[in-house]
């Protein structure tokens, strides 16, 4: 099988010839295990193009890209990091990854402007100037460079018989409200003024769904990112849960499937608690991406036959273990989540900034070469 | 009245917990007693979230209430004969990580709880601990990490504390979303957790507390 067809057989619950293997290689993980600064990767993104293609080639490559060209203010001028973001190299040290800060920027007040203005219009007009860094009118070039990345990064994969795993990419709308307006302040709405936020969360998603199907479309991609790690269980009750986050996730899963986008749910902290309730989404609609907070061995259990499967070997384990025991984990998840398709070998999460490189390689070996050599 | 403070907490019922606070001070009633009222109801918090009834957003709220019924007390606290803390614990996130919100959320719980927490802040130089450890000889000593690279600068304090001869004096913790047992054995630290209230709870767990 190619790798694509290897990536594509999985998603659709199908028994590949092995377990594809896509691990998120972040330009920060990319930049260490090449020996360039954070403060590089974050500010130039041909320079994150060209580690992650470094690493693609020199561990022996893998089934889809997921990583590659954009920096942390890229990603807020495209409305994807809704969030002050400090920068190595401009706010932070040369050797730091860029960080995201948790701050209650958007007010309660903001609820209803967004509903009026429309949430594109609120963030382009208004809240994108409380929280980025650079003047208005570099907005367009900024915009206008990821655009202009996408040919020659489309043109390296392609060389290398891959293809990208996601383009169009978003935050979970119940996400963005927790980070806009920041976990403990959003909790407060919801326990004591809750309406607002429904209000905001409708609009949202309606906002949210022709507008990433319009991406998919115009770059002719069939599958997108859906990030979220604030509706679990590790935060919330059902009850909290099953108002304002599952019919959402519902509409927005349902409406791009009916489109043919498969979704890629990247989903953060642990979701033991509601794993039963993505067995409601259609079948093959969705591939669940744990971090491996979720124990994805009882993700398997629920969803078996049902949702493929991403994930999850751990940050902690790429950063601190040993080759040994990186190799006994992902032949693990290769035997017992593998077991009967549906399931991608990645990281939980991403790649961390401080990966061991041997780590990373035996990771990649073993994805490539453990079920194909085993008797 | 004080079944009713403490059941309000519980609840949520955040105008009834600040009007009843504010309310018995007025009346005269000793300031202690009344934050004993409001420790009570965030030990049963406590409980329902280790029982599963209760998840770490109402953990968050009912902490949030608790810190406001705090600020209207203190001026009368300070009048009061003062309380001992269970322990007082130093806290902090580490150099190399910025992030705030797993580290905050220990804080006000710990401070809930009796303990008297001393949070040094994100981007904290392992130098920082060692001198605040120096000076007020914490019971306990905590550290929050969401990105990795903390945990070089959490295994650096660690050996800090060591050299100095003041780690059998302490228990170190650890936590947040990218810490798990592997990280507790290459940092040394006593304890690790993904979960704020489990942390609060190792610490009543040595120091006697409810």
């Amino acid at each position: 099988m190619t790798p694509i067809e290897r990536t594509m057989a999985a998603m659709r619950l199908e028994r590949p010839d092995r377990v594809p293997l896509v691990p998120h290689l972040s330009p920060e993980a990319a930049a260490h295990l090449v020996g360039v600064t954070m403060a590089q990767v974050s500010n130039d993104a041909q320079i994150a193009q060209a580690v992650f293609l470094k690493v693609f080639d020199d561990y022996g490559g893998w089934d889809s890209a997921y990583g590659g060209p954009i920096t942390p203010v890229q990603m807020q001028a495209a409305n994807i990091y809704p969030m002050k973001t400090k920068i190595p190299g401009r706010h932070l040290p040369d050797d730091y990854m860029f960080q995201l800060v948790e701050e209650e920027v958007m007010k309660p007040e903001d609820y209803d402007k967004m509903c009026e203005m429309g949430p594109e219009r609120f963030y382009y007009e208004d809240y994108l100037w409380r929280i980025a860094d650079f003047p208005r009118e570099q907005l367009p070039r900024l915009l206008e460079e990821m655009l202009l990345n996408w040919g020659p990064w489309k043109a390296e994969l392609d060389k290398r018989g891959v293809q990208p795993f996601v383009m169009a990419n978003s935050f979970h709308p119940f996400f963005k409200l927790s980070v806009m307006r920041s976990m403990v302040p959003l909790t407060r709405d919801l326990y004591y003024k809750p309406e607002p936020v429904e209000r905001a969360l409708k609009q949202m998603t309606s906002d949210l769904i022709p507008r990433q199907i319009a991406v998919c479309k115009a770059f002719g991609v069939n599958s997108w990112l859906l990030v979220d790690e604030r509706g679990s269980g590790f935060y919330y009750p059902l009850s909290v849960f099953e108002r304002f986050w599952w019919p959402y996730t519902q509409q927005i899963i349902d409406a791009f499937w009916s489109e043919g986008i498969t979704t890629v749910f990247h989903l953060d902290t642990c979701w033991n608690k509601n794993l039963p309730y993505f067995r409601k989404l259609p079948k093959g609609s969705t591939v669940i991406e744990l971090d491996s907070t979720t124990d994805i061995f009882l993700a398997k259990e629920i969803l078996r036959g049902h949702l493929c499967i991403h994930g999850d070997v751990s940050a902690s384990l790429l950063s601190l273990g040993t080759p040994e025991e990186v190799e006994a984990y992902c032949r693990k998840l290769i035997d017992v989540v593998g077991e009967g398709g549906g399931f991608i070998l990645g990281t939980g999460c991403a790649a961390p900034p401080d990966c061991r490189p041997e780590n990373f390689r035996s990771m990649i070996e073993t994805g490539r070469k453990y079920e194909l050599t085993r008797i | 009245m004080t079944g009713e403070l403490t059941a309000a907490l519980v609840e949520m019922r955040r105008d009834e917990v600040l009007a009843a606070v504010a309310a018995r001070i007025r009346e005269g009633e000793d300031a202690l007693g009344i934050l004993d009222d409001c420790r009570q109801g965030m030990t049963t918090v406590g409980d329902r979230f280790q029982k599963g009834d209760y998840y770490l957003a109402e953990l968050v709220l009912s902490a949030e209430i608790f810190k406001e019924a705090l600020a209207i007390l203190q001026p009368y606290l300070a009048r009061s004969q003062p309380s001992e803390p269970l322990a007082k614990v130093v806290l902090a996130t580490l150099k190399g990580d910025i992030h705030n919100l797993g580290k905050d959320i220990v804080a006000i719980l710990l401070q809930a709880h009796g303990f008297e927490v001393h949070d040094l802040g994100v981007d904290v130089p392992p130098t920082q601990v060692l001198a605040k450890v120096k000076e007020i000889r914490p019971r306990f000593v905590g550290f929050s990490a969401l990105i990795t690279t903390a945990f070089a600068s959490m295994k650096a304090a660690e050996n800090m504390l060591q050299e100095a001869g003041l780690r059998n004096d302490i228990k170190l913790m650890i936590g947040g979303g990218v810490t798990t047992s592997l990280t507790r054995d290459y940092v040394g630290a006593d304890f690790q957790t993904l979960d704020a209230m489990e942390g609060v709870k190792y610490c009543l767990s040595l120091t006697g507390g409810k």
